[in-house]
């Protein structure tokens, strides 16, 4: 029955990186290895799947920002022992993001949620980081053939960045390469539609959705 | 132009078509609170519409408004857009009054204040002297006749002292709100404001006149000329600064957050538009950084953060925690985002420390008991209510120490249990039938404990010591004031070892304002003081993330009874 044990140890894999226990995590991703299973599908069916739940339990408020970084270190650490052993390269689609936060804020924490929501949805994420100038932005998308390039900030007094973003798009006659999606607590859809973003989403759950949708990986919600 | 009627203030008003409706109460002069500046973000505008309002109007929806708001035709005054003729009433109690706090830890300093003055009998004349030099002349002798003000300009109110330069003692105290918050309610919307001459111009204005109205009824009271008050001393966090002295507050909202204006400076009174001597001056105490200000600095200096030996932790609650670890004279210090919630922002039921607003909730006993603001009916959660409510929740397990309600409720007191309820299809904490806690209210209390939290861990953590080394924790500012040590420690926004360590300073950003009034050499003494203080970057910590989601936790109920019977 090695296929119904290979099945159970990635449900136990999933089990504890959505009970945000890393140390299980690690050892059942050794496990995996002595084991000679799989690696990617114990990436897929393990750690993502145990990420995804977290990511559904906090869009109903069931968890918060502690829960869902702590399922993500948990992923982050598996991923570390099972990356080097998987086999071919599987990237589920070939989506490519660009995020960060942008100039003159350091807050960084929604952007990360928001970035391995992302990774877990299997997107290609390209991290700038924070206090990333708009002029950044626009050359990484160009340069990654990005699709998407979502932006985050936490002040009131930032905001202004992201319409510079979409202003640069135009001025370098790229827009239309490019879906810009924006998030961060000061920020509505108002502000959205008057800077000329894509999308505006106020959790992170729902800029993955989004995200998806303004692909063409899903459809309208 | 379509008309707007505002029935409930009998105001009718012409406005373009597009107008918000909160723009056209604004071009009413009607004083109402948008804390979000009409972003649409704070749901604090909300207002009930008819049918015929709504006909004339384009309302754009908000997440702010709950299903049961829309059904019952709440709107929000930033998203309706002004189409046709259109009445309505505007929410009652704008212009409710709010709980100042005034006194504050006092520090014992001889009578040296920087304006002096000596009488020349050859001439019959009294010069004025600031800081040693002749500053102008009067007539006569009027040595017996000084005086001096110490304003505490706060983001929410400001609270002034007059002062006899001559005997040190104080003629009167005054408060008020701060004008600035009908514009933009917190520090960044100001800053954003500020960012434009127009919007400086106009925070700058509405600043200056409330300290000029503050000044004529303190004057007044006390039957001073106000040509006999020679000096001011403003005291604000470092954007309030900026505002009142009408220096651009941009710089101050992006990062590094660099001020522009440092403070230990001396202006002319009359330049900045005060309405003291014309010989007046006005002194900004120094400042440590963009976010901790002239209101802290001022603030060591009352509590004499210098002198205290061992290691003292000074924090100032509010939505920046501000806070100064002293350890036998030398000082760290930071500043934290704690968010709006303490001031009962972005909470379903929230609401500013005003009448009728519940400051104390317990639930010993299984039941829910609640006190508010002299005692009036419920009209909604204060800042400390909200704090205290939450650590009783945590207390007795209503809530898990993730912040999650219990998905145990069958071991609760039947009491407790009856207060659940549900809100938009999820749970929902009932105080009172109308008033209730959410889970997103419960984590937006994480957000903002945790932060508090997480600065004083990463301080003390860079000192390489633990809360149990802390000699004492002083906690300064109005907030502060409100909360027990108790729900601090319940809900962990201290550790426990801080119990029986704790002292209420009170308003130090006055007290420290009247030392440097009457005692110059305090200014020099306290900007060599700041020049040394570090200034910690909490985003610039490695550790910040992991301190910060640890300190989002609540410690586990007191009540393990409960795990049992599970």
């Amino acid at each position: 029955m090695p296929a119904e044990e290979q099945k159970r140890l990635y449900e136990q894999l999933a089990t504890a990186v959505f009970e945000l226990d890393e140390q299980l995590a690690k050892l059942l991703a050794q496990e995996v290895l002595d084991r000679g299973y799989d690696a990617w599908q114990a990436v897929e069916r393990g750690l993502l799947e145990g990420v995804n739940r977290a990511g559904k339990l906090f869009d109903e408020e069931e968890y918060f920002v502690p829960e869902l970084l702590i399922a993500a270190d948990a992923m982050y650490a598996g991923l570390a022992i099972l990356r080097p052993h998987i086999k071919t390269h599987h990237t589920g689609f070939n989506r490519r993001v660009v995020i960060g936060v942008v100039q003159g804020d350091t807050h960084d924490i929604g952007k990360n949620l928001v970035r391995i929501m992302l990774e877990v949805a299997g997107f290609e994420v390209h991290d700038l980081g924070r206090d990333v100038p708009p002029q950044k932005f626009v050359d990484t998308a160009i340069a990654v053939k990005a699709d998407l390039i979502a932006l985050s900030t936490l002040m009131t007094t930032t905001m202004e960045r992201m319409g510079e973003v979409v202003s640069i798009l135009e001025a370098e006659k790229v827009r239309n390469r490019f879906k810009v999606i924006v998030g961060g607590s000061p920020l509505s859809q108002q502000f959205s539609d008057r800077i000329g973003a894509d999308g505006y989403a106020p959790k992170a759950a729902q800029a993955v959705e989004l995200a998806k949708r303004l692909v063409g990986l899903s459809n309208a919600a | 132009m379509p008309q707007v009627h505002f029935r409930s203030h009998d105001i009718h008003i012409e406005v373009e078509v597009g107008t918000s409706l909160l723009d056209a109460a604004r071009r009413g002069r009607v004083r109402l609170e948008a804390p979000c500046n009409g972003a649409g973000t704070c749901g604090k505008c909300k207002v009930r519409l008819d049918e015929e309002a709504r006909r004339a109007a384009h309302v754009v929806d908000s997440r702010k408004l709950s299903d049961d708001d829309r059904r019952d035709g709440w709107a929000l005054l930033c998203t309706t857009l002004v189409e046709a003729d259109i009445a309505l009433d505007l929410p009652a109690g704008a212009e409710h009054g709010l709980r100042i706090l005034e006194h504050g830890k006092q520090i014992d300093l001889p009578l040296e204040p920087w304006i002096g003055k000596r009488f020349r009998p050859e001439r019959n004349v009294t010069d004025i002297l600031s800081g040693g030099d002749a500053l102008a002349e009067e007539p006569g002798d009027t040595t017996t006749r000084a005086y001096g003000v110490a304003v505490d300009i706060g983001s929410t109110t400001l609270v002034a002292s007059l002062i006899d330069l001559g005997t040190g003692s104080h003629v009167g105290a005054a408060s008020a709100l701060n004008p600035q918050a009908r514009h933009a309610q917190d520090v960044l919307s100001r800053i954003k404001l500020g960012s434009d001459a127009q919007g400086l111009a106009l925070l700058n204005a509405e600043v200056i006149a409330e300290i000029n109205r503050l000044i004529t009824t303190l004057a007044v009271e006390a039957g001073i000329p106000r040509r006999r008050i020679y000096e001011a001393v403003l005291a604000g966090n470092t954007c309030m600064l900026h505002l009142a002295a009408r220096v651009d507050p941009e710089p101050l909202g992006r990062y590094p957050y660099t001020p522009t204006l440092n403070g230990d400076v001396h202006y002319s009174a009359k330049a900045l538009g005060l309405i003291i001597s014309p010989f007046g001056l006005v002194y900004f105490p120094p400042v440590v950084s963009g976010f901790v200000g002239a209101d802290i600095t001022a603030g060591m200096l009352a509590a004499s953060l210098a002198d205290e030996k061992g290691v003292t932790l000074f924090v100032d609650i509010g939505t920046n925690g501000e806070m100064v670890l002293a350890r036998d004279g030398r000082l760290q210090a930071t500043s934290t985002a704690a968010g709006p919630a303490f001031e009962g922002m972005n909470i379903a039921c929230g609401i500013r420390a005003a009448r009728g607003a519940i400051e104390r909730v317990s639930l010993e006993g299984g039941e829910v008991t609640v006190k508010t603001i002299d005692d009036a009916p419920p009209a909604g959660l204060c800042g400390s209510g909200l704090l205290d409510a939450v650590a009783e929740l945590a207390v007795h397990g209503v809530i898990e120490p993730s912040g999650r309600f219990t998905k145990n409720r069958g071991a609760l007191p039947s009491g407790l249990q009856a207060c659940f309820g549900e809100r938009d299809g999820k749970p929902a904490f009932h105080l009172t039938p109308d008033i209730y806690l959410s889970q997103g209210d419960i984590r937006q209390v994480q957000l903002a404990k945790g932060a508090v939290r997480a600065g004083i861990d990463v301080l003390l953590r860079r000192n390489g010591l633990t809360a149990a080394q802390v000699d004492r924790a002083l906690i300064a500012g109005s907030f502060g004031y409100h909360l027990t040590v108790r729900s601090l420690i319940d809900i962990g926004l201290f550790p426990p070892e801080f119990d029986g360590k704790v002292t209420y300073v009170g308003n130090t950003s006055r007290t420290g304002a009247e030392a440097l009034l009457t005692h110059a050499p305090s200014r020099e003494a306290l900007a060599r003081l700041v020049r040394s203080v570090e200034a910690v970057e909490l985003a610039n910590d490695d550790a910040f993330t992991k301190v910060f989601v640890a300190a989002m936790a609540f410690p586990p109920p007191l009540r393990p009874a409960l795990e049992e019977v599970a």
